[in-house]
């Protein structure tokens, strides 16, 4: 009898349970998240911005690099061929900004790629192995925190030269620093789990521990970070083109725009303001997007 | 203590090692140098003569030796791109600037980041919780150089109460020698952003603090609202504020860029890229050295600062929580 019951509960559970288990953690974190209205907002914002990026060549009525020369520093709401103006150049304001949605997003992106390509693996190797790898790795990480990042870009670009993939290549090895921190911790932790240790005991490798049984455990902070880290690279970018080492001529980005229209900008206002409008809006919907990620993924919250 | 004190400082020597080693042959082995000649060429015999006042002809590993010989006797060379003065009289002069800055951002933006952010969360959802939020929100969306811009857009261009640029020119002085008007401008284009982190940081872990037993606890033996707010739930939410804010401090002493650019500030942060532009050798390892110095004792003294409001943390030792 004792044994007809532990088999009637044992079987119908066993195959679907894990699976069960696994797809609520993410439908939870994903009710959490559309229950947020200033998630939604974040990522309609996002999801904008990304759709501009996308379908810049339709969207916008210029190419971006058309020069109107006798159309120079047009203000926005009088030609109706330019509804936003023009620049110190000629070229029509609205297809820029949208061309510049492209770059931006381009370099967020990018960079938060390099950045987990390179902070994943290193940050995983020290969790996972510690002792002389995660001494060195620790010590390589201290270092690199230690330099003075923006220094170091602007040292890399003067000898390199700027341009849309250096910049990209530049701020992605400078950013890895957080996410290898983050999964160095989260790993350390992990590593002394139980099916860890079952996994090994069945003579699991290495990598493949730490690819199907501790990245998706890590999978929610990481996803944070990289929310985060998207916007901040963005940041990074518009600095470096303000100070004119960035993006290069004729591409644009907002940063840049900004940047030369500050000689402009005392009497064509409208040069500055769209550019930071767009700034602000696209950190805003990153910055809304992280903070649901956040409360959604975050454990402490389910009560 | 001293012990765990004195082995961080070892390996904060140790980092600075190797990060001085890595920028001088980074530095060096990158092709051109600071004494490439533009469209008037030198003379050789000139040109060797100049690379040989500068120690340039020697193997890099010669050089880095002598310069960090010479470093150890606080003796941080001449600037290529002023050189009728020292590297170290140049950073003085115009850190000193640069630190003033930074010091007024600092007291600004974590003064009233603190108190802003504490307000918000004690009188939570209501309206000064809004603005607090929103103007933290503008902080963190927004970034510096365009709050500069912006500023002088409408204080200066528009309404023409505050100058656009310059830093403690003798015709801005409010009180001589004390306050001037040049400060206002940069200090708060520089302060929003740092004072949003506070705001956030403070106003999260004081809404969490808030709730706890000991604040009932208090509220229940008649203490004041204000000894209950300053007292017991400030001390408790600055801790993990520590951690947070303590690696700002670096970044905001060692300037802003982009703020002195804008606004015309005779300090440090121009040398950032000229010296890189210029192959100036001795100033770039000078600005390494000094802000990985920095951060390494900021990252210290802000772990020292945690074992001091928070007593149970112990550091270095196998008891506590550890920083």
């Amino acid at each position: 009898m004792a044994q007809s019951t532990t088999q009637a509960a044992v079987i119908p559970l066993a195959p679907t349970a894990p699976i069960l288990r696994h797809r609520t953690l993410w439908r939870d974190a994903a009710r959490r998240f559309f229950k947020n209205r200033l998630a939604i907002l974040g990522l309609t914002i996002v999801a904008v911005f990304l759709f501009l990026a996308l379908f810049a060549d339709w969207l916008a009525p210029y190419p971006y690099d058309k020069v109107h020369f006798d159309k120079v520093l047009l203000f926005p709401f009088v030609d109706p061929n330019f509804p936003l103006g023009t620049d110190e150049v000629g070229r029509d304001y609205l297809s820029r900004l949208i061309y510049g949605a492209r770059t931006s997003m381009t370099v967020g992106i990018s960079v938060q790629l390099i950045a987990l390509s390179i902070g994943v693996p290193l940050g995983s190797l020290a969790g996972f192995r510690g002792g002389r790898t995660d001494f060195l790795i620790s010590r390589l990480i201290d270092v690199m925190t230690a330099f003075p990042g923006l220094l170091f870009a602007i040292f890399l670009i003067t000898v390199f030269g700027g341009g849309l993939e250096k910049v990209i290549l530049i701020l992605g090895i400078t950013s890895w620093l957080g996410i290898a921190r983050l999964m160095r911790g989260q790993l350390l932790s992990l590593r002394e789990k139980e099916y860890v240790e079952a996994a090994r005991c069945i003579g699991a490798s290495e990598w493949h521990i730490i690819w199907r049984h501790l990245l998706p455990n890590a999978v929610s902070p990481l996803l944070v970070a990289v929310s985060f880290g998207i916007p901040a690279a963005i940041f990074g970018e518009a600095g470096l083109s303000f100070l004119g080492i960035g993006i290069n001529d004729p591409l644009p980005s907002w940063g840049k725009m900004v940047g030369v229209s500050s000689a402009y900008v005392r009497v064509y206002w409208h040069l500055a303001l769209f550019p930071t409008i767009l700034i602000a809006l696209t950190m805003l919907g990153f910055t809304f997007v992280g903070d649901g990620l956040r409360d959604a993924l975050d454990p402490r919250l389910i009560e | 203590m001293t012990r765990y004190i004195v082995g961080r400082l070892i390996s904060l020597l140790f980092v600075l090692l190797v990060v001085s080693i890595i920028t001088f042959v980074l530095m060096h082995s990158v092709p051109g140098g600071p004494f490439d000649e533009g469209k008037q060429r030198l003379p050789p015999a000139a040109k060797e003569n100049i690379l040989r006042k500068y120690g340039l002809d020697q193997p890099v590993w010669k050089q880095y030796l002598k310069y960090m010989w010479n470093v150890l006797h606080f003796d941080f060379g001449i600037p290529y791109q002023v050189p009728n003065t020292t590297v170290a009289q140049l950073i003085a002069d115009t850190w000193k600037i640069t630190a003033q800055v930074g010091a007024m951002t600092i007291a600004l933006s974590f003064g009233l980041g603190l108190l802003a952010g504490m307000l918000a969360a004690y009188y939570q959802n209501s309206w000064i919780d809004n603005v607090v939020t929103f103007t933290a929100m503008l902080g963190i969306t927004v970034p510096n150089f365009v709050v500069a811009l912006w500023l002088i857009l409408i204080f200066s261009v528009r309404l023409k109460v505050l100058p656009s640029g310059g830093w403690s020119e003798p015709e801005n002085w409010l009180i001589p020698g004390v306050f001037s008007k040049d400060w206002i401008l940069p200090v708060l284009a520089y302060s929003l952003a740092p004072f949003s982190l506070v705001a956030r940081y403070t106003r999260a872990s004081v809404l969490e603090s808030i709730r706890a037993d000991y604040v009932r606890t208090a509220r229940a033996k008649g203490l004041s609202e204000r000894v209950i707010l300053f007292r017991h739930v400030l001390k408790n939410s600055l801790i993990p504020m520590v951690t947070a804010l303590g690696p700002e401090i670096p970044n905001l002493l060692t300037g802003s860029i982009f703020i002195e650019a804008t606004f015309r500030i005779p300090g440090l942060g121009k040398f950032f890229v000229t010296s890189t532009f210029n192959r100036d050798y001795p100033m770039i390892m000078a600005l390494v050295l000094l802000i990985a110095a920095l951060w390494g004792l900021t990252y210290l003294l802000t772990d020292i600062v945690y074992t001091w409001i928070d007593p149970r943390v112990r550091l270095g030792g196998a008891a506590g929580g550890g920083a």
